[in-house]
């Protein structure tokens, strides 16, 4: 093959064909720029910075989601020792109260026990004078009557002792 | 052999075949991307998804040979659109060839050397400008005596032999596959009437979807050996 054939069956080497292509594919480079590859690219970029974005969103997401809960654990946890705190103060407290109340009431028991003792004495001490005057006087009117009928001093003194002997027993 | 119609302007040759084909492909190409790209969206549509994965094919081509990130960003549209013009151009002969006379009017552009040695010139001609923008013009042509001075004429003839075979490579797939699909419809299927009528439609589909194949092989070797040369052009050894 001679370099005359080569070149295509006119014989020529037709430069002008080369700068005809170079000049379509310049035109075809600009064009497909504009309308397609330029776009296209673009959109692609985008679309990567937009999955970087998302990915590192959804992350943090998951951080801030995972303080979120440690956070409600403890809070959780928290109560619940309060609860247990507040539920053991209170049974200490209604403890403490209860036997304060008992150990009130007997107290107060106590003293009306004694005081009632006391009373019931000094109602017999009175009882008992007052018995004793009474029955002085009633001697004495008995003795006004005995005295009618000639009673002895003597007589009347036993009287009235056995009397009061009487009332002692 | 055909003849083509050859027409002189401003001093220049012109040849009309590798100019209606490669305007008609140019074309072809910037419909389809505007098709494909029609609506451009967040959440890719079906068409857009064709491009964008075709985008990718050109770009990771790209990214695999050229380690530079400021020239790969520069290379992804080059990359892209001499991918699909040339797998487009490799593909016009295969379903369409006119003839009007003795004068062949449409086939493949790149079943001519022409054609192929102009965008071999392209990539060689950037690999120089991106080797120049990277190193400096005297830092590139010192790039051509390293690793030791005594390479520099073996670095030289490289150059033009990565020219050629570039350039030839592509073109000597596609011219072969037009000729013998030009041989099993001329020659073969009226050779013996109906019979052998019969026998060259299955053969000729069989060598299309082949030469369709090899089209798409080619396209990607162009481009990645493209990237290859202007990759090495940017990256110190």
């Amino acid at each position: 093959m001679t370099f005359q054939t080569l070149f295509a069956a006119s014989g020529h080497i037709y430069l002008g064909n080369t700068l005809w292509y170079l000049i379509v594919f310049a035109i075809l480079l600009a064009l497909v720029k504009h309308y397609a590859w330029g776009p296209v690219s673009d959109m692609m970029e985008k679309r990567r910075q937009k999955v970087i974005n998302d990915l590192d969103s959804a992350a943090s997401d998951r951080k801030k989601a995972e303080i979120l809960a440690n956070e409600r654990e403890a809070a959780l946890k928290n109560s619940r020792q309060e609860a247990t705190q507040i539920l053991s103060d209170a049974k200490a407290n209604a403890e403490k109260t209860s036997s304060k109340i008992v150990a009130d009431a007997n107290n107060d028991a106590a003293s009306i026990h004694d005081k009632a003792k006391a009373d019931a004495a000094q109602a017999k001490v009175d009882a008992l004078n007052e018995a004793r005057g009474q029955v002085a006087d009633i001697s004495v009117a008995i003795a006004e009557k005995v005295i009618a009928k000639n009673l002895s001093a003597a007589d009347q003194k036993d009287l009235v002792d056995q009397f009061i002997k009487g009332l002692n027993e | 052999m055909e003849k083509s119609f050859v027409f002189k302007f401003l001093g220049l040759t012109f040849d009309l075949t590798g100019i209606i084909g490669s305007t008609l492909m140019a074309a072809v190409v910037l419909f389809v991307c505007i098709w494909l790209s029609r609506k451009v969206e967040m959440k890719p549509n079906k068409k857009q998804n064709v491009l964008e994965y075709l985008l990718d094919f050109t770009d990771n081509i790209v990214k695999d040979n050229v380690g530079d990130q400021d020239a790969q960003k520069h290379l992804s549209l080059y990359a892209f659109v001499l991918f699909l013009f040339i797998w487009f151009m490799n593909m016009l002969g295969l379903f369409m060839e006119v003839k009007a006379g003795d004068y062949m009017f449409v086939k493949s552009p790149t079943a001519d050397p022409v054609t192929t040695m102009s965008f071999a010139m392209m990539t060689l001609l950037l690999s120089f400008t991106f080797g120049m923008q990277k190193f400096g013009v005297g830092g590139y042509w010192r790039n051509y005596a390293s690793p030791v001075s005594f390479l520099f004429p073996i670095n030289m003839i490289e150059e033009i032999t990565n020219f050629l075979t570039l350039s030839l490579r592509l073109y000597g797939n596609i011219y072969a596959g037009e000729v013998l699909l030009t041989l099993i419809g001329n020659s073969l299927a009226p050779s013996f009437g109906i019979s052998t009528l019969i026998l060259a439609a299955p053969l000729a589909m069989i060598w299309q979807g082949f030469s369709v194949f090899i089209g798409s092989i080619q396209a990607y070797v162009f481009v990645t050996l493209s990237m290859v040369y202007i990759g090495k052009k940017v990256t110190k050894e």
